[in-house]
């Protein structure tokens, strides 16, 4: 369904291929290049931006899969990313580990951190599942403030990204390393959602008491969806520890955890295209929102004084409501009908 | 020991007022099976819009409280008709995640009109203190507590003898069925968000009244959920149990704890704590319908 005219399966391999024809080869090449020759000619704000983009995907990414395949609402995403975070900051800055290292410890601290706040999704789901993980939120922020070895409020320092002796310390060579592991992420993600695990997730997610009576091991595979989604939150906070210089536990608050589920909601749930959509979607919007709230506050100075710090939120909850009302699929199913109805043109079916 | 007197009642009274906005909850989840994630917005923009009619424009309390009453009713009207509404018979993660947008546009609301941050109401109730024995409590937290207590009463009435309390009911139960016998679902839909937004006006209204009205009352909206889930959802009385019990928790806790480890605000974490424990041992609470699932 939705091949260009003209395409026919003659073996499985072929069937099961992600790119198809020569033109999705030609496109999808193309694409890669104009990503990573982008530092050439972009400045450092747009490879900033660009870095930002790139870290929230990879976490939103790991959302998708726990929420849009495996259908567990997790409501303390941001706080998953603080785990994977700190635990960067501490192990490259305090004890002055490699950054390989901090990377794939943030990953999986913050895996097991989500496996410990996803064992309530065996006995409850939905709402009270949801409940679990905004206390999640709640209890590690605490726990971060409150010890020692993570500079508590006045928050941590931490050391550009290095492996071997080459040192990450320009936006355009961050710009490399966050593009190449998001990109990475991406295509695992898409994959893993073709395998018997991400079958099992969407098994799952549609009705888990069927799952589970098809043979579902519903323990192993509602943990291991916590612990990837979350793994990949690690990684994406170790990156943007790496990426700040500075982590400060007011940067993963519960807010930015529900603007996660909107980017996975805007975008598509369970959709290999959806969280790339929606973090582009939500990331520019709010980029553009900074950029013009202070031009029309100072343009128009009989708007309240709250208006630049409040109309973005507001902004974002409008959007996200919108979404869930007029298009629950998400931006990646507007795509998959302009695809269908371009490749037609001139006709109408 | 007048230490623990002191934390107890401080406990329960506080405790009270999750219970409120606990009903509030319990209130659309009862009558149409609505997680409402937006209770925290709730409670902090109806309390800045009781600052702003009270305190900014200056009417008396009386007409204040009747303004705040009837936005309130509008609010709730309006978020069922344009958020809810359009959702019915879509998958309860739409539902979840469209109370999360609504509380982000209510605290952006709230920041956009009131920036101040913090502000105080005048004080509500007489200032001078009771004396329980070595205690002292502000007539404030016994007011409140009382007038949680009050609303509980006429809320359960209305549940059990009043019509409409009945439908609710049994929307609950079974919508076809409803709508069988002649009630309109949609109304009753309606009805108990502008019910559930009228509690969380009141317990906004009293809490603020009590510490001020600041960004902390989207905490304390969150903090109540953990009234709900150790009450049991669908329960008023879990509510009024669970409340106290979690106030109690919650000053006892860190009145004893702080000293101890050393750590302050443990108060604003121990309400979570009990939320993954509950989860961890009796996920439907002390008063909950177990759900039985069938395929």
């Amino acid at each position: 369904m939705g091949l260009p005219c003209g395409t026919y399966n003659y073996s499985y391999a072929k069937d099961m291929a992600i790119l198809r024809t020569k033109t999705h080869w030609a496109l999808f090449i193309a694409l890669l290049v104009l990503v990573f020759t982008a530092p050439l000619y972009w400045n450092n704000y747009l490879l900033g931006v660009a870095n930002l983009i790139g870290i929230t995907l990879i976490a939103a990414v790991g959302l998708n899969i726990l929420l849009g395949y495996c259908g567990q609402l997790s409501i303390g995403h941001a706080s998953f990313i603080a785990v994977g975070a700190y635990t960067a900051a501490v192990l490259t800055g305090t004890f002055e580990l490699p950054f390989l290292v901090g990377l794939i410890c943030a990953g999986l601290m913050a895996g097991l951190v989500g496996l410990i706040f996803g064992i309530p999704s065996l006995k409850v789901k939905g709402f009270y599942l949801g409940i679990a993980t905004i206390a999640a939120q709640f209890i590690i922020i605490w726990f971060i403030n409150h010890l020692s070895i993570t500079g508590g409020f006045t928050g941590i320092a931490v050391p550009y990204a290095s492996i071997g002796g080459f040192v990450f310390d320009t936006e355009a060579s961050q710009f490399y390393l966050i593009m190449t592991i998001a990109v990475l992420c991406v295509f695992l993600a898409k994959n893993l959602a073709r395998t018997r695990i991400g079958r099992a997730f969407v098994a799952i997610r549609d009705n888990d008491l069927a799952a589970e009576v098809m043979g579902i091991n519903l323990f192993y595979y509602k943990l291991l969806a916590f612990f990837i989604g979350c793994f990949l939150a690690g990684i994406a906070g170790s990156l943007l520890a790496h990426w700040i210089g500075f982590m400060n536990a007011e940067q993963f608050s519960i807010a930015e955890s529900i603007l996660y589920i909107g980017m996975v909601i805007i975008g598509g749930m369970g959709t290999a295209l959806g969280p790339i959509l929606g973090v582009i979607f939500i990331r520019l919007l709010q980029q553009g929102v900074m950029f013009i709230a202070p031009m029309l506050e100072s343009a128009f100075p009989a708007l309240p004084a709250g208006f630049a710090s409040g109309v973005s939120p507001m902004f974002f909850g409008v959007v996200i409501v919108l979404f869930l009302v007029l298009e629950p699929r998400g931006l990646a199913h507007r795509w998959m009908l302009f695809k269908a109805a371009y490749r037609l043109w001139p006709f109408s079916y | 020991m007048a230490e623990f007197l002191q934390y107890s009642i401080t406990g329960v009274t506080v405790g009270m007022v999750y219970a409120l906005i606990g009903l509030s909850f319990a209130l659309i989840w009862k009558s149409s099976g609505v997680a409402n994630l937006a209770l925290g917005g709730l409670v902090l923009i109806f309390s800045w819009i009781f600052y702003g009619v009270l305190v900014q424009v200056g009417l008396p309390l009386w007409l204040s409280l009747i303004i705040v009453i009837i936005i309130a009713l509008a609010f709730g009207w309006l978020i069922e008709r344009f958020c809810l509404r359009p959702l019915i018979a879509q998958p309860i993660l739409s539902l979840i995640s469209v109370t999360l947008g609504l509380e982000f546009f209510l605290e952006g609301l709230a920041v956009f009109i009131w920036p101040e941050m913090v502000a105080g109401l005048p004080p509500l109730f007489p200032t001078e203190p009771f004396k329980i024995g070595p205690a002292v409590v502000s007539q404030a937290y016994v007011w409140a507590a009382v007038i949680s207590l009050i609303l509980f009463g006429i809320l359960t009435l209305y549940f059990r003898y009043h019509k409409m309390g009945i439908a609710m009911r049994a929307t609950a139960d079974d919508q076809l069925a409803v709508q069988a016998s002649g009630i309109p679902v949609t109304s009753i839909f309606s009805t108990s968000w502008m019910f559930a937004c009228v509690v969380s006006a009141i317990a906004g209204i009293l809490i603020s009244s009590i510490s001020g009205v600041t960004y902390g009352l989207v905490e304390t909206g969150l903090k109540s959920f953990s009234v709900v889930i150790l009450g049991g959802l669908d329960s008023f009385i879990g509510c009024i149990v669970a409340g106290p019990i979690i106030g109690l928790a919650e000053n006892l806790g860190s009145g004893w704890l702080t000293p101890i480890v050393g750590w302050g605000g443990l108060k604003d974490v121990i309400p979570f704590i009990i939320i993954i424990i509950v989860l961890f041992i009796k996920p439907y609470g002390l008063f909950g319908e177990v759900r039985i699932e069938r395929i």
